[in-house]
């Protein structure tokens, strides 16, 4: 008894069939795809921590320029004040504010 | 036009005596003036506490339902409101260390002797009020830990004989922590403490202007003549120098190590494991962990809090007890500062492990 070529075509394609039914979990590509189609779908659950942290790349490049800003404005400011320290140190020594209030 | 508007000012506040004031006031200079800058820098991180606190209660909502999830809107959505929650939660970090400084740092050198007993008791009370302000503002978020840290604090008071039920239910609103309980810790957190904290901060203020800066003890034995600044503008200039490291330092740390924030509590919950209170309890935390679960027949919680109650009440009054300090028993008092200092940093760390 021979098989028909239609019927062993058949017969070819649900082996392939359950072949790939069975094996698809362990097919690397497949379980690409799932983890793409899992990842679209919106999460149910709440995130457990937040983390603030800057939204994007513009406020992220605008918090490090305000720093660099920042620390430049207060070592400049520093300098001029230790200057200004010193010269009211001297008119104090030289008592230049009781001579000035006299 | 500015002389003009100086004046109008000047007849109608007096200003001038209070500009007087600044220039005849005097800062001594000496190898300890350092520990005066920490006075100054409790002040600058109340004032920034004050402002990022303004800021977040126009978003913030003292509900269960709402409090965790307009924390969290804050960090989110709100621009830079992140890093506005980062600044008032370290700036409360740095103004409790900088009390704490302060106060061991006057220990210390003992410049609590006659006549500033009144300013020291009023800086304890401050201290008390700072940790407060720490304790009732670390639930506000409503997270899981923070919620389970309430629960264990607000449990502590329950050890105290005859009136520890009451505080805690007091504390609590309730048998539970609840939203009863986040609504009074708001409500503590933003109309009660400040207005007690305003009050005793201009009593402590006036007390220091009043008696001046203490001069260190052996000059003051030595009769020794220790030069002087003036506060206007000589120690001012030199006290904006250390606000602007610290100011650049706080909000450093600030944008780079912003707190993070938890999930919603929910109240039925069983509690989270390593709760852990904020880092100036943790000494405190320990020491009630140590302790076992009876002394004799006292429950060794009980004990503990007495014990903790009865040190409290000793360093109130600490002034009065060390009213000898060149003496051996001033002695005695100055190296206990540092035993504490010791036994606060390793029962820390250990409760960390």
């Amino acid at each position: 008894m021979t098989l028909a070529r239609p019927s062993f075509l058949i017969l070819g394609f649900l082996f392939l069939f359950l072949l790939a039914w069975i094996g698809a979990p362990y097919c690397p590509a497949q379980q690409d795809v799932e983890q793409a189609v899992t990842s679209d779908l919106p999460e149910k659950q709440e995130p457990e921590k937040i983390i603030g942290a800057p939204q994007d790349i513009k406020q992220k490049t605008g918090i490090w320029v305000f720093v660099v800003w920042m620390w430049v404005s207060i070592l400049v400011l520093v300098y001029f004040l230790r200057w200004k320290i010193k010269e009211v140190d001297r008119l104090y020594q030289l008592r230049y504010f009781s001579a000035k209030k006299n | 036009m500015n002389i003009g508007i100086k004046s109008w000012l000047d007849e109608r506040f007096g200003l001038s005596g209070i500009t007087d004031f600044m220039t005849k006031k005097t800062v001594p200079l000496h190898k300890h003036t350092i520990w005066y800058y920490t006075g100054s820098a409790i002040l600058l991180f109340f004032a920034i506490q004050v402002v990022t606190g303004f800021m977040l209660v126009l978003y913030y909502k003292p509900t269960l339902e709402m409090a965790n999830e307009s924390v969290a809107r804050i960090m989110n959505e709100i621009p830079l409101g992140w890093i506005i929650r980062s600044v008032h939660s370290w700036s409360a970090s740095f103004m409790i260390a900088f009390v704490f400084v302060h106060l061991l740092s006057i220990w210390i050198a003992k410049s609590y002797r006659r006549p500033r007993e009144l300013t020291w008791m009023s800086g304890v009370l401050l201290l008390l009020i700072s940790l407060f302000f720490g304790f009732t503002g670390y639930l506000l978020p409503w997270d899981d830990l923070s919620f389970s840290a309430t629960k264990v604090g607000t449990d502590i008071p329950r050890a105290i004989p005859v009136v520890g039920v009451w505080v805690t239910k007091l504390l609590r609103g309730g048998e539970d922590v609840t939203g009863d309980t986040l609504t009074r810790f708001f409500g503590i957190h933003v109309c009660m403490l400040p207005v007690f904290l305003f009050i005793l901060l201009a009593i402590h203020i006036y007390l220091v202007q009043k008696q001046g800066m203490s001069l260190p003890l052996e000059a003051e034995v030595k009769q020794e003549k220790v030069k002087e600044i003036p506060f206007w503008p000589n120690f001012v200039f030199r006290e904006t120098v250390v606000w602007l490291l610290l100011v650049g330092i706080l909000f450093s740390i600030a944008i780079f190590f912003p707190p993070s924030l938890e999930k919603a509590a929910d109240v039925m919950a069983p509690a989270p494991e390593g709760i852990k209170p904020e880092w100036y309890f943790l000494f405190l935390f320990q020491t009630l962990k140590i302790f076992p679960a009876h002394v004799l027949f006292v429950s060794g919680e009980t004990l503990a809090v007495l014990l903790m109650f009865f040190a409290a009440v000793l360093f109130f009054f600490l002034p009065f007890f060390d009213n000898k300090p060149t003496l051996t028993k001033g002695k005695i008092i100055t190296s206990l500062a540092f035993v504490f200092i010791l036994y606060a940093l390793v029962m820390s760390v250990w409760s960390l492990l």
